[in-house]
């Protein structure tokens, strides 16, 4: 994860789209450097999708700007996005043209040397023997890896992915992991949006966390990770004597699991708390300290108001 | 924007539409041709064998109709022939070149690929008058080949020949009556985002007004002023100048009040500039989001 050089590929500054009533991205600001790749997360509905149509030009913000290599997307559209190869959330090709042709297609818009690189990135996509097949015969993964071949044509400076793994198989997932830190290591920025949280861990260096709109966290993943809380996994019998003696230190968060319970405390705590259990006469077979991921940190942040397990009387 | 329209020829002359469309208007063209020298023969036989009476006047019209099939007629019947389905033809693949678009959301994917919407538009625009000259191209030569082929069956005589210079400036008269028609069905086709509803209206507006303003003028001929300033008067005027009086107008009892054939052009080149114009506007103000 060397980052190669600090250029500010995407600049996003105050962010807003409303439709009617609806705030659907709201003074948004995001920033993407050359060799890093950027995860944007959020429920559905948070605003994603919005977000990247407004950086491409699709769609066209209430307010604020976004610059693409320094050029600004609403004023000089073209220049800024010559930088830019993007996979938007549903792929879509000439279904009566091969995935060949459908590249050349993209190509002779792109211009440049474009055309020279259909066959490399077809071959590099592993689409090179189904090249010749009709769009409309390729299943869905195939059809991610083609959308995520079009992005690569125009070599672009920032590489914007929306849900890239949607209907690939796990080691097509894999693949496309790898081929999104390689584009990292060729001093592309990368702008990631996904639902897929492992593979946002596995490939990001920084998470952005939208939800109704609102940018909610942001940082490097230890950064955001360590915003969520941590807790113990404590496998116990009598679960109400147990949940009853830690509350009496002061616990307040107490979840009801199927082996035992799950406390909220902090790191520190785990032999005080086995103590205050042990003394009192309830013995835990296990009590394991437990770090919450990037799944937990997304749920607590974008969840709040989800109800949550009854907790142990 | 020349990229845009490469990329735009490259997927056109990879698609089966207008090439099976080019194939019709060649196959219509010989069978039409077969048609008009089958049936009229018929008739004449049967004159001949006193099957039929014969009809007041004698044989001559029919004969006449028979010379039709000659080559030096081409430019008054062929081309006429070629542009009156070549019309309705055109506007159903304008529609289709644009509202597939938004069908299958490849007008996303190319926004998304750096072209800018009035590129979209032009390029659609240009590969389109690109494509109706091509198919004037081909329907006028497939009007002539079948003219020569059915006149040889026929043992009609070839007159004078094909007035080459007469085809082509018929051919482009006629085709520039497309035009606005073919802008209308790609403007709807951009508003509704939809192939059917561009093809739906163009084709209703082509007949129907022609209908209605036929109706109106027959009724009362001071309702030319009125209609006369609609699509199909304008179209009419063009396309009886150039055909003469042996074209498709020449029984026409309104024709006398058909525009000036010069206002005539300017009105349907004024047509086009507002249906893209609408188009472009609609293009520009909108959000592209899922779908299109």
């Amino acid at each position: 994860m060397t980052v190669q050089s600090q250029e500010v590929v995407l600049h996003t500054k105050g962010l807003v789209k409303r439709f009617g009533s609806i705030t659907a991205v709201d003074g948004l600001d995001l920033e993407v450097r050359r060799g890093e790749v950027v995860g944007l997360l959020g429920p559905n509905g948070a605003g994603k999708s919005t977000t990247i149509g407004m950086v491409l030009g699709l769609i066209t913000p209430t307010a604020g700007t976004a610059e693409v290599l320094g050029r600004d997307v609403g004023v000089r559209r073209e220049d800024a996005l010559a930088g830019v190869g993007a996979m938007l959330e549903v792929t879509s090709f000439y279904p009566y043209l091969s995935g060949r042709d459908n590249l050349a297609a993209v190509a002779l818009l792109r211009g440049g040397g474009a055309l020279a690189r259909v066959d490399p990135l077809l071959t590099r996509l592993g689409l090179a023997q189904r090249g010749a097949s009709k769009f409309r015969t390729y299943s869905l993964g195939m059809r991610q890896r083609l959308g995520i071949a079009s992005t690569l044509l125009a070599d672009p400076a920032l590489v914007i992915l929306d849900e890239p793994a949607n209907g690939l198989d796990p080691a097509g997932q894999r693949e496309i992991r790898e081929l999104i830190r390689e584009l990292a290591s060729e001093n592309r920025g990368v702008l990631l949006a996904s639902h897929l949280l492992y593979e946002v861990e596995q490939v990001c260096d920084r998470v952005l966390v939208i939800k109704k709109g609102k940018l909610i966290a942001s940082g490097t993943l230890a950064e955001v990770t360590r915003g969520g809380s941590s807790y113990f996994e404590i496998v116990v019998g009598d679960k109400a004597r147990a949940a009853q003696i830690l509350r009496g230190l002061g616990v307040k968060e107490i979840r009801e699991t199927p082996t035992g319970l799950d406390v909220v405390a902090e790191a520190e705590r785990g032999a005080e708390l086995n103590r205050a259990l042990a003394s009192a006469g309830v013995y835990a077979s296990a009590l394991i300290p437990r770090a919450s991921s990037l799944e937990d940190v997304f749920i607590e942040l974008t969840e709040p108001e989800a109800p949550s397990a009854p907790p142990a009387s | 924007m020349l990229r845009l329209l490469r990329s735009e020829l490259y997927r056109l002359v990879r698609r089966w539409m207008p090439w099976i469309m080019l194939g019709l208007i060649v196959v219509i063209a010989f069978v039409f041709y077969f048609l008009i020298w089958v049936s009229v023969n018929a008739q004449l036989q049967a004159v001949k064998n006193g099957t039929l009476p014969v009809p007041a006047g004698g044989t001559a019209q029919l004969e006449q109709t028979l010379r039709q099939i000659a080559p030096d007629r081409v430019a008054q019947f062929g081309v006429s022939v070629v542009a009156g389905l070549g019309s309705v033809m055109l506007i159903v693949f304008a529609a289709s070149h644009v509202g597939t678009e938004f069908g299958w959301g490849t007008f996303r994917t190319l926004l998304a690929h750096g072209a800018s919407r009035s590129g979209f538009l032009v390029s659609k625009a240009v590969s389109l008058v690109l494509y109706a000259v091509v198919f004037m191209i081909v329907g006028s030569i497939a009007a002539i080949a079948a003219s020569y082929t059915v006149s040889a069956v026929a043992g009609i005589s070839p007159g004078s020949g094909v007035d080459f210079a007469e085809v082509a400036r018929v051919a482009v008269k006629s085709g520039y009556t497309f035009l606005p028609y073919m802008a209308l069905a790609l403007a709807i086709a951009v508003w509704s985002k939809s192939a059917g509803a561009g093809i739906a209206t163009g084709l209703v507006v082509y007949f129907a007004e022609s209908i209605v303003a036929g109706i109106l003028v027959s009724l009362n001929k001071d309702y030319a002023q009125i209609v006369n300033w609609g699509l199909s008067r304008n179209a009419s005027a063009l396309t009886r100048t150039v055909s003469g009086q042996a074209g498709p107008t020449s029984q026409d009892p309104t024709a006398s009040t058909l525009p000036d054939p010069t206002q005539a052009a300017i009105v349907l080149g004024i047509y086009c500039a507002i249906f893209l114009v609408l188009a472009y506007w609609r293009l520009r103000s909108r959000d592209v989001t899922v779908g299109g």
